[in-house]
């Protein structure tokens, strides 16, 4: 009998210029549910990836049920019955749920004793039994294009299921999912652990961890904290654990000082690949010195507003006026001289060219102007020398400095990339969306004071976020928005959380 | 037992032998394809072992052919030097099809009718130019501006349909491609044919862009002028992909459209210019295959140098330099066929096997890099163990 279910001994992982695990242990029990705090970077995924056979460990020792194993590959990792569901999903679009969870361990029955076929109908069956045991609601025969991410994501616990996985490893499951998705997928954890399951929760959201781990590992930089009894321990001491300082959300800010519209938006309407009227008809101001928050379930329209005014998605009505000029004809780089800074909900598509290097990305919008290029030509030490001051001063940390390609960077430290060079535009009107999605807490700090920064230099902001607390804790004007109207214009003041959650469910008293 | 355990052993020493030469990752974008190149000469050796030749012999003839090695005995006013010449001369018009390829791919395009842009691009020149009587002076310039214009013009059409109308380029290149072929052998055999060799009539040496036959040393050598240009535009091409603007955008859009789109950057306008520069490039592969390696057109067939410079530009890592490189070694083989044929008695075809298994290889390359992370791994895995045995 052994005592751990997973036991990893002083496991070292280094890549070129960092230490990403340096000389952790963690023990974990059968049936529990483990949580691995840390901030982006710390070395979570790495110590998973080792786990499951993604990387191999410079150092160290893996045991798995009371024996000393070597695990080569993902492949090697099932056999030993141990599960992951990845931040990215890796599921066939065009496939149904069935045929993607059983792609690679096929049931084969033979036509006659002959013909070799896939029996999809048992697959269908089993897949809806496990479905059904552990309340996933997942209907076996859906394409994964038509499903919501949550529901993919539920498709890849079902995957781990059905290779009936023992151990499951959920790498920061919940970054992309709505309030309501997180509580659901919770309670599946839940119920998988009453199931017998173990489970390894990868995480850096203090709430969820107190709310179902039992213990939890921190590491910071690389290096094992401590390991603590969740129940025992208050959110405050886990949050200054991982960050290493004091951290506070409950961020100090001067009452706005509004000056005068900068962005003015009329009647905007916007249609979508469908030719379905997504947007219809919103007008609201934003005044310099103002951070203008419009919360929204996700899917009502609110990122189209965003993309409308960046110039990203066309409009089918309405006016955009910045500082007086209408730009709605305008084109992207001339709404972006105008004075547009925008950070985008998707920053691996749209934010960043993951395949250049973060010099180049950094200076991904200037790089046409002087002294980045002088007579059709760039001048690369200068945007080198850009890339490095912006490094510094927005603490991104990578592994290889100006040359690090950015698609090697950790999810922070890329939209950590992305805010600083649309802050250093300068704009007169920014507008951020989702800018603190899938970040640690101290980074979600680091953000939401930046952003205030700007509003007291006199900067419009419009911020669209899907989390309420966060448009609560720093918004100085609350717009809601629901089915491509705006309900309600409110100074933040005069709202609470529950009247604003209301309105955003369409619930209009 | 200890048998068996020497022959791990032996595996081993194997496997570090490749780590060693071609595991470093900096280099392995010149070592996977120099490697490559071994294995198909490698297995080719096989083939012509089981043909009962000599291979070593046989790859010997090859280079000898192509003025690398001397021959033992060469016909009047010809040397080393004039074999040599014409290599460079037949390895023009793929230097330039291949940097055709590799601007589009940055792009993130497939330019899969270089074929019918250089077809185009020959036809144009040689009707306008190659059949007139301006002087040599006036003549040749302007059949490198009719090969650019016209490549350009097609392939900015291409790039042109793909922005306007969604059509995707390897459709509309396929299709160019057909009609080029057709329409113009209409006219060739209508207008232009020499009813003796049934190619379209030879152009007038004036406007030919390889010196035929110039008297030097006491020898006869084909002196190729596109030659000196293609090298003179891969460097600038080098500089352009890593320097300018213009590159920076080009690279842009062909990583992320979206981010390019993002970050300000015309996508479609620089898809349109992305396949007009590459249509250029296809242009002067035109004319310096019909209006110099060649000085006539044969009705009916696209030239295959087009599709070849495909897997020539990816051999080559669309990189410039590289693709000068990979140019070299497959002109090599094309060109040193004949000679070894006549020599080793080895059929020419040998020489299109040992091409087609070296741009089979290459489109292993992904392959080979994860077999030698693969390999890495193990191995380091396994001299730990021993350390701790």
């Amino acid at each position: 009998m052994y005592e751990y279910i997973v036991e990893m001994k002083n496991i070292t992982k280094r890549f070129p210029g960092i230490v990403a695990n340096d000389n952790i242990t963690i023990q974990i029990k059968k049936g529990e549910i483990y949580a691995i705090l840390g901030e982006n970077g710390a070395g979570k995924s790495t110590l998973m990836s080792i786990l499951f056979g993604m990387y191999e460990p410079d150092e160290g020792e893996i045991w798995i049920r009371g024996e000393r194993v070597k695990i080569l590959s993902p492949n090697h990792a099932a056999k030993l019955n141990i599960g992951m569901v990845h931040q990215h999903f890796k599921l066939v679009h065009n496939y149904t749920v069935t045929e993607n969870i059983i792609l690679g361990v096929e049931p084969i029955k033979k036509l006659g004793g002959l013909i070799p076929y896939v029996d999809i109908d048992d697959a269908n069956k089993r897949v809806a039994e496990l479905s059904k045991r552990y309340g996933l609601q997942v209907d076996p025969r859906q394409k994964i294009e038509n499903m919501t991410v949550s529901l993919q994501q539920r498709v890849e616990i079902l995957k781990m299921l059905y290779r009936e996985a023992e151990i499951l490893i959920f790498d920061e499951p919940t970054a992309l999912l709505t309030p309501q998705e997180t509580d659901y997928l919770l309670d599946i954890i839940e119920e998988l652990r009453r199931g017998g399951k173990t489970i390894i929760l990868i995480s850096h959201k203090l709430e969820e961890i107190k709310r179902v781990a039992d213990r939890c590992a921190i590491l910071r930089k690389g290096k094992l904290i401590e390991v603590l009894d969740v129940k025992e321990t208050s959110t405050k001491t886990m949050a200054n654990l991982m960050v290493g300082r004091e951290v506070s959300l409950d961020i100090d800010k001067k009452p706005a000082q509004f000056g005068h519209v900068v962005l003015e938006v009329e009647d905007l309407r916007v249609k979508n690949q469908d030719k379905v009227e997504v947007v219809k008809g919103v007008s609201f101001k934003v005044h310099s010195g103002e951070i203008f928050a419009i919360a929204g379930v996700a899917g009502n329209g609110q990122v189209e507003i965003a993309d409308a005014i960046a110039g990203l998605t066309d409009i089918s009505g309405g006016t955009i006026k910045l500082n007086g000029v209408d730009i709605s004809k305008y084109s992207i780089r001339e709404r972006t001289i105008e004075g547009i800074s925008y950070i985008p909900e998707d920053r691996q598509s749209y934010g960043l060219i993951l395949d250049f290097t973060l010099a180049e990305n950094l200076a991904l919008k200037d790089y046409y102007k002087e002294p980045f290029c002088q007579k059709g030509f760039l001048n690369k030490e200068v945007i080198d020398e850009y890339g490095k001051k912006l490094i510094e001063k927005y603490d991104i940390r990578s592994s290889l400095g100006v040359d690090t390609q950015v698609r090697q960077m950790s999810g922070g430290n890329q939209q950590k990339a992305i805010v600083a060079r649309e802050i250093e535009l300068d704009s007169p009107l920014m507008i951020f969306v989702q800018p603190t999605r899938g970040l640690d807490i101290g980074a979600i700090e680091n953000i939401r004071k930046m952003i205030i920064e700007e509003r007291d230099k006199g900067k419009a902001i419009l911020l669209v976020s899907l989390e309420l607390d966060e448009i609560m804790s720093i918004a100085d004007t609350i717009a809601i928005i629901y089915n491509g109207e705006i309900q309600k214009v409110s100074p933040a003041e005069e709202l609470t959380t529950k009247e604003v959650g209301e309105y955003m469910m369409g619930v209009t008293a | 037992m200890r048998e068996k355990s020497v022959g791990k052993r032996k595996e081993n020493v194997l496997a570090k032998f490749f780590l060693k030469s071609i595991g470093n990752e900096r280099w392995q974008h010149i070592t996977i394809p120099i490697f490559l190149i071994f294995l198909s000469f490698f297995a080719a050796s096989i083939i012509i072992l089981a043909l009962g030749k000599n291979p070593l012999g046989a790859f010997y003839n090859l280079l000898q052919g192509v003025g690398i090695l001397p021959k033992p005995s060469y016909a009047a006013y010809k040397s080393m030097l004039t074999d040599f010449l014409s290599l460079l001369n037949y390895m023009t018009p793929m230097v330039f099809a291949s940097l055709a390829v590799s601007i589009a791919l940055k792009g993130g395009l497939f330019n899969i009718g270089v074929s019918g842009q250089m077809l185009l691009a020959g036809f144009i020149a040689s009707i306008t130019v190659g059949y007139s009587s301006l002087s040599r002076i006036v003549a040749k310039p302007l059949v490198l501006a009719i090969g650019i214009i016209a490549g350009g013009i097609l392939g900015g059409l291409i790039g042109f349909l793909k922005y306007k109308f969604n059509i995707n380029e390897v459709v509309s290149s396929i299709m160019f491609n057909y009609i080029i072929q057709y329409v113009l052998s209409f006219f060739i055999h209508s207008y232009y044919i020499d009813p003796v060799s049934r190619q379209s009539k030879y152009i007038a040496d004036t406007a030919r862009l390889t010196l035929v036959n110039v008297e030097m040393f006491g020898l006869k050598m084909d002196i190729s002028i596109g030659f000196v240009i293609a090298i003179i535009l891969a460097i600038a091409l080098k500089v352009f992909f890593h320097k300018s603007r213009l590159g920076f955008e080009i690279k842009a859009v062909g990583a992320n459209p979206k981010g390019a789109k993002y970050a300000g950057i015309n996508v479609g306008r620089t898809m349109i210019l992305t396949m007009v520069l590459s249509g250029v490039f296809s242009g002067l592969a035109g004319v310096t295959y019909y209006l110099g390696y060649f000085a006539s057109i044969q009705p009916k067939v696209l030239p295959s140098v087009g599709f070849d410079a495909i897997a020539v530009a990816l051999l080559g890592n669309t990189n410039p330099y590289g693709i000068i490189g990979a140019s070299f070694i497959i002109s090599i083989i094309d060109r040193g066929s004949t000679y070894m044929s006549s020599m080793a008695g080895v059929r020419k075809e040998i020489a299109s096997v040992i091409t087609g298994m070296i741009l089979l290889f290459t489109a292993c390359t992904a392959y080979i890099q994860h077999k030698i992370r693969d390999n890495k791994d193990k191995l380091s895995y396994m001299a730990r163990k021993e350390a701790e045995e």
